[in-house]
């Protein structure tokens, strides 16, 4: 545990290194999330409300999306090249430190643009949430969860490489992911609206959260936490087992 | 000499994207996805405002979308940043050496390598939209949203190259893909109808570029019959081809006298 909290703040002093690229890059993510909401606030003054989604609500929504996204993006960058390094054969060099490799792996790199993405999404709610203690308690556990949920999505998707042998499927799943978690889940319908409560589970990524700061039910609360930890067992094995099928491709990184 | 360059470096580039079908793939399921969610977003808007937003109907608005994505997910999204990187590397260094303009190679190039996409895009775009929305409004107007859509893409990557130029003086452009493709997507009418903007920055996006290439195939898929938007499009594109011009041959003098 100590290892991994040194590769963390390594992770950190090296992103803090250089200050005014960090500060750069996490404002221009914040200007792409700005524009996100200048978005649905153009649409929302047009149409009214979606599926009972008012302007609060759906700002509430990409408060919770952009900071679940910018802590699993951006502290756990990593988890989004999972599928890349093991087709690559890029995992030589964790491989040969002891340490659990994937949680090394989580923590070994920040993303200074993603990290944008958490301030953005932490003053939207700061500015749009009604912060009251209770709310800001449940947004900060909700948005644990959801990255959790999201970290543990993207490590599956990627691990599914060591088998598959191409890391596209990380990469779809990425986007699938934050495209549809973007969206409040009462939009769709169907397969669809199954699809997101299951496979690509982008419904507990950001709706499910959301409505739990405005509305908390214990039950929904439970719900979160089961899907966030099976996904994240399911990640962690997958990646494990795929470890067996790996092949060096001798490309001596950091990882 | 200069123009069979241009040829063979789209030819080139055009076969090499159908000959890897596997990049294709990728990007149609990813426009499949965009497109099914975003127009399903729209019709559920105008379904709320009695059949009618600004004049779009749900079917229209559906081939707006359909259009506008297929314009914009076609075009390499970190062209940019790619171009910039080659800049500030040094490594475009070796383009100066031969006998042809670099960016109307590098554009023709991006040209050939995005016109497959397009098609291949935009045809399952269309099928999308038949099957949940509709046949198109005015099958009149695709005729002329198809050479449409092309000068948007042209368009788009001459402005991504006048941009990512600015690296021979930033030696970075690494960020400005991001802001770049977020003008695109408001005041360029990607992902919402510029009629829909507030009047402000309705009137602010008439004097802007981006609407060159999104909105103008977009605004004709949807069934309106406006042929002056090819004329403002090819406007746009003598403007920007100008600038890109004027810029990459400072920045390539530039290089020559500092060196890469």
């Amino acid at each position: 545990m100590r290892g991994l909290w040194a590769t963390l703040r390594n992770a950190f002093a090296e992103a803090l290194a250089k200050p005014a690229a960090l500060v750069s890059q996490m404002a221009v993510m914040a200007a792409n999330d700005f524009v996100w909401v200048v978005f649905w606030v153009l649409f929302l003054d047009r149409v009214g409300n979606l599926g009972g989604w008012d302007r609060d609500r759906i700002l509430l929504l990409q408060a919770v999306l952009t900071a679940a996204g910018g802590l699993s993006l951006g502290v756990f960058a990593n988890a989004r090249r999972v599928g890349a390094m093991a087709v690559d054969g890029g995992l030589d060099a964790v491989l040969s430190l002891p340490v659990p490799p994937l949680a090394h792996l989580l923590v070994r790199r920040i993303e200074p643009v993603n990290m944008g993405d958490l301030v953005f999404g932490i003053v939207l709610f700061a500015v749009v949430g009604d912060p009251t203690p209770a709310r800001t308690a449940v947004f900060v556990l909700a948005v644990l969860a959801s990255a959790t949920l999201l970290t543990g999505f993207l490590v599956l998707t990627g691990a599914l490489a060591f088998f598959i042998g191409r890391s596209e499927s990380g990469e779809l799943g990425f986007n699938a992911m934050l495209l549809m978690g973007a969206y409040p889940v009462d939009v769709f319908a169907g397969a669809v609206k199954v699809l997101l409560f299951s496979v690509v589970p982008a419904a507990f990524v950001a709706t499910v959260p959301a409505r739990l700061v405005d509305d908390f039910d214990l039950g929904r609360a439970g719900q979160l936490v089961a899907v966030a930890a099976i996904f994240a067992t399911v990640a962690a094995t997958t990646f494990t087992l795929g470890l067996r099928r790996y092949t060096s491709g001798s490309v001596w990184t950091r990882a | 000499m200069t123009r069979r360059a241009f040829v063979e470096a789209g030819r080139g580039a055009s076969r090499r994207v159908v000959a890897e079908p596997g990049g294709l793939v990728v990007s149609l399921a990813f426009y499949l996805v965009i497109v099914a969610v975003l127009s399903g977003l729209w019709r559920v808007a105008v379904a709320a405002n009695g059949g009618d937003l600004a004049g779009y109907s749900a079917v229209a608005l559906t081939w707006y979308i359909i259009t506008s994505e297929a314009a914009t997910v076609s075009v390499h999204a970190r062209l940019i940043a790619d171009v910039g990187d080659d800049i500030s590397s040094g490594a475009i260094a070796v383009e100066l050496l031969r006998p042809a303009s670099v960016i109307g190679v590098r554009v023709a190039t991006e040209l050939g390598r995005t016109l497959p996409k397009l098609a291949a895009l935009w045809v399952a775009g269309g099928v999308l939209a038949a099957l949940v929305a509709g046949a198109p409004p005015r099958p009149v107007a695709l005729l002329l949203a198809a050479p449409s859509l092309v000068l948007a893409v042209i368009a788009n990557l001459i402005a991504q190259h006048a941009v990512a130029a600015a690296a021979f003086w930033l030696r970075d452009a690494g960020s400005a893909w991001f802001l770049y493709l977020k003008a695109v997507f408001i005041t360029g009418g990607m992902i919402i109808p510029l009629e829909l903007l507030p009047n402000g920055l309705e009137r602010a996006s008439l004097f802007l570029p981006f609407r060159a290439m999104a909105y103008a195939p977009a605004r004709l898929a949807s069934g309106f019959v406006e042929p002056q938007l090819l004329l403002e499009q090819l406007g746009w594109i003598a403007v920007l081809s100008v600038g890109a011009v004027a810029v990459f041959g400072a920045g390539e003098r530039r290089l020559q006298v500092v060196g890469g």
